[in-house]
């Protein structure tokens, strides 16, 4: 059985459909991309696998347990972790203690979870900078002390939205080979990404791609990529033609 | 200096603090001088109370006189009812308790100056029914508190004040540094990020709640039975809310000693301003608030620590990078400071 | 049939007295929904303009009926200058910073009105007070009530139209929506807000001086007032003016019939019952719609 298997969910706005009717599953130890353009809805289906919303219609089920209806905090603790598109460091804290935050999750003692925030820091070389406060950090290792903050809670699944966004791409391949490494740790990821294409190729086992909300194809990222559909998506119709010549 | 040792500095001074503190009616005789640092004393713990809801969880309650004024009620009403003093002052902070409950299952869901206003708002129902009710709190006119102590004596208030400052102290102590405590400042400074690591907010938020509220509660119990006699607008007003709250925020909200010196500042301030200026000590009062707010925006202990960066404090840590060798000994101290 | 008549009274009156909450609400409002400051200076700013109103009674003994407008435009000026000077510094900090200045501002206005008029409780007296218009046998309405709702029609009217129809309304709903892109185009968001403030504070003045010939004039009047704009502001839902503007009615009316069943000291604890209970099942107050 899979991990994460999201089973024909659909999420309105107002007038807006930000997901419309969209199935996929992630297995275990597996590395998933959801790509698309911007406004597709990846923040959405984040926010929807960690039940920040709830979705109209349709189930995702975790673990074997039916996350549909339940809070965010309830999803951590079941073994989702994610990271925010837009980081939300607790900025007067230190490095070392907003990576506490998350171990906390396993323990109430503040020198087992130190200990514990320690060993991903080292995994994501940032224990150089422990003690530094959050606010004085730049944005890529604000990246990664989202991701550590994650690891930490020792989920099953990571969401790793956006989470090579803005970073110069030497700093993305790097972050993507730590990434590659997430199975070690027992744990799935499934990244969202909009147009880092070089991080998804090196990285994904599978890529999911959508498109104003709607899943358009689904596979391994070389077969993905040679879709018209996926094509026309990113680049319009015109170039469609192009790539059948 | 290293952190054990500053460590064990702090917790030397403020235990010599209190000790001070509890010696002062032997130096001190005027009955005038101890009540007013009675009042000194009591705000401090208020203060303190307050602060782990409105500091360090960073949910700005207005309506803590519901809690004080339960507490007072409570010891009149209880005892009235026959039972004794220190089975009225524990059934009080008990219905304190549930009142938090009740508030904070309503105004937890709110954010920002809504939860702010539906704190007032549940304080000011409490008053008015107090007001209304003259059969059970005997309305406008009043009702009896009994005494606490054998002796009628302003020392034994100012001791229980003091004693109650330092239990609160201590509680604060022992959150700041144990999981609940990182919880409550993950929750002030975003609680999305909280959330998304497990923490289930509302629940936290409660907890600080009934925690202050049982302390505010003691608080009013201990309040109320140095009048000897209590009215609503007197416990359970909206001044008693601000004044609370005040005293902390000048201080320094989220500080350990933020609200100890807040008090000790405004109190003394206040009444000294009573006698000078007799008719004008409200408007010295405020014109302080208003230049603290412009000048000393994270409160007079806040400022401080941020100015001096003597102590690494959550709410503003110092930017200063640790020599490597320092880093490998303290992981653990240096993870959890103030 | 008396029965019936007693509570269409009391719902006439409340609508009256209504009015002149709305016209307070609207002020308090405005004032949040442009800034998202919770303006606990608001009732001193109706208490001061009720002062101005009773200052111009005394002396030039203008009717306070045109004296309104006066403590109107006083109060426009003192709360720019107030915005101005005190809130806008420390506009970075937390919401808890912009109460406390506010509840310090409160506390030496009143105080200081108290210095200087002392605290006695005042009353004025004008031939119009003793008239009442009847409305068949059952129903009689008290001039000055009837007077004040009239001008805080018009009053209201006046604000959702400059609010709605005008740049400077335009300018402020679009910083009230979104702070950060309002100087992208072009809005000089101080000194909008600053005049956003001032209307909110003249809302208050002008009430207090409309309230002048049926009230009791003392330091501490505002606050009951201040309290009923929290009430007004969260019912009306997230700084919405008309929202607010229609709980002042409801409030007025609730308040009334309140009084008419239980007695007059209960009509406060029923707005606070209500408060909570719109808190608790509609957060988003009777007619917010949008999250801010």
């Amino acid at each position: 059985m899979a991990l994460l298997e999201v089973k024909n969910i659909s999420k309105r706005f107002g007038g807006l459909l930000a997901i419309n009717d969209v199935s996929f599953s992630v297995g275990e130890k597996e590395m998933a991309f959801v790509v698309g353009p911007n406004g597709a809805g990846k923040t959405t289906l984040f926010n929807l696998i960690c039940s920040v919303f709830h979705p109209d219609r349709g189930s995702i089920v975790f673990n074997g347990n039916d996350i549909s209806t339940i809070s965010p905090d309830r999803a951590a603790k079941l073994g989702i972790g994610r990271t925010f598109q837009i980081v939300k460091p607790l900025r007067n804290l230190t490095v070392l203690e907003n990576v506490m935050l998350g171990a906390f999750l396993h323990t109430s003692s503040p020198a087992k979870a130190a200990a514990e925030a320690v060993k991903v820091l080292k995994f994501l070389e940032m224990d150089s900078a422990m003690h530094f406060p959050a606010r004085g950090l730049g944005l890529p290792m604000l990246k990664r002390l989202e991701i550590a903050r994650a690891i930490a809670t020792q989920p099953k699944l990571i969401l790793l939205d956006e989470v090579v966004a803005g970073l110069p791409t030497s700093e993305a391949l790097r972050l993507a080979g730590l990434l590659k490494r997430l199975p070690e740790w027992g744990i799935s990821a499934v990244g969202g990404v909009e147009h880092v294409m070089q991080v998804v190729m090196k990285v994904a086992d599978r890529v999911i791609v959508l498109d104003h909300g709607s899943l358009i194809a689904e596979g391994t990222p070389q077969e993905v990529v040679h879709r018209p559909e996926v094509i026309e998506a990113y680049l319009g119709a015109k170039y469609r033609k192009l790539i059948h010549e | 200096m290293s952190g054990a040792a500053k460590k064990k500095w702090e917790a030397i001074t403020i235990v010599a603090f209190f000790v001070a503190a509890l010696l002062v009616p032997v130096v001190v005789r005027a009955d005038y001088t101890l009540q007013v640092l009675f009042r000194v004393f009591l705000f401090a713990a208020l203060g303190l109370a307050w602060n782990l809801v409105g500091g360090y969880t960073g949910q700005l309650s207005l309506g803590h006189a519901a809690y004080f004024g339960v507490g007072a009620y409570g010891l009149a009403l209880f005892s009235k009812l026959g039972a004794p003093n220190i089975v009225a002052v524990l059934l009080s902070m008990v219905v304190a308790i549930l009142f938090a409950t009740l508030i904070g299952a309503v105004s937890f869901r709110l954010r920002g100056p809504y939860f702010a206003l539906s704190t007032i708002a549940f304080a000011e129902v409490l008053r008015l029914v107090a007001k209304n009710l003259p059969n059970v709190t005997g309305g406008d006119v009043g009702i009896q508190v009994p005494l606490l102590f054998t002796h009628a004596s302003i020392i034994s208030f100012y001791l229980s004040a003091v004693l109650l400052t330092a239990a609160v102290l201590g509680i604060t102590v022992w959150i700041v540094r144990s999981r609940l405590g990182y919880y409550l400042m993950a929750i002030r400074e975003d609680e999305d990020t909280a959330m998304s690591v497990g923490v289930n907010a509302t629940k936290y938020k409660l907890i600080a709640l009934l925690l202050s509220s049982a302390f505010t509660a003691l608080g009013g119990a201990l309040y109320a039975s140095l009048f000897l006699y209590i009215v609503p607008d007197q416990v359970l007003s909206m001044d008693i809310s601000s004044e609370v709250a005040i005293v902390a925020m000048l201080g320094g909200a989220g500080t350990l000693i933020g609200p100890l010196v807040g008090s000790l500042i405004l109190e003394s301030s206040a009444e000294v301003f009573k006698n000078i200026f007799q008719e004008a000590h409200l408007l010295i009062y405020g014109v302080l608030i208003m230049l603290v707010v412009l000048f000393l925006p994270k409160g007079i202990v806040g400022t401080l620590m941020q100015k001096l960066r003597f102590f690494k404090s959550p709410p503003q840590a110092p930017f200063a990078a640790k020599p490597p060798g320092e880093l490998n000994n303290e992981p653990e101290r240096a993870a959890i400071g103030e | 049939m008396h029965f019936a008549y007693s509570a269409l009274q009391a719902i006439l009156n409340g609508i009256l007295t209504g009015s002149l909450y709305a016209l307070i609400g609207m002020g308090m409002a405005l004032i949040f929904g442009v800034m998202r400051i919770v303006n606990f200076a608001h009732g001193a700013f109706l208490m001061l303009g009720m002062y101005v109103t009773y200052a111009l009674f005394l002396r030039p003994g203008l009717n306070p009926y045109i004296a309104f407008l006066v403590a109107g435009l006083f109060l426009f000026i003192f709360g720019y200058l107030v915005y101005m000077g005190l809130l806008r510094p420390i506009r970075g900090h937390t919401d808890f910073m912009d109460i406390l200045m506010t509840m310090g501002l409160s506390l030496i206005l009143i105080d200081g009105v108290q210095l200087i008029f002392g605290a006695d409780y005042h009353q004025i007296n004008i031939p119009l007070l003793s008239k009442n218009i009847h409305f068949g046998p059952q129903i009689s309405l008290n001039a000055p009530w009837l007077v004040s709702f009239v001008i805080a029609l018009v009053c209201a009217l006046l604000l959702y139209y400059v609010v709605m129809h005008t740049m400077f309304g335009r300018a402020a709903r679009a910083i009230a929506q979104n702070r950060y892109s309002a100087p992208l185009v072009g809005i000089n968001v101080n000194r909008v807000q600053g005049i956003a403030f001032g209307i909110g504070a003249a809302a208050a003045g002008m009430a207090g001086g409309l309230l002048l010939p049926v009230f009791y004039l003392y330091p501490e009047v505002g606050n009951q007032f201040k309290l009923k704009s929290f009430v007004m502001v969260v019912l009306g839902g997230m700084g919405s003016i008309q929202g607010a503007a229609v709980a002042g009615i409801v409030l007025g009316v609730v308040e009334s019939l309140t009084s008419l069943y239980w007695g007059n000291e209960w009509a406060l604890a029923v707005d606070f019952v209500i408060f909570i209970l719109v808190l608790s099942f509609r957060p988003n107050g009777l007619f917010g719609s949008q999250r801010v």
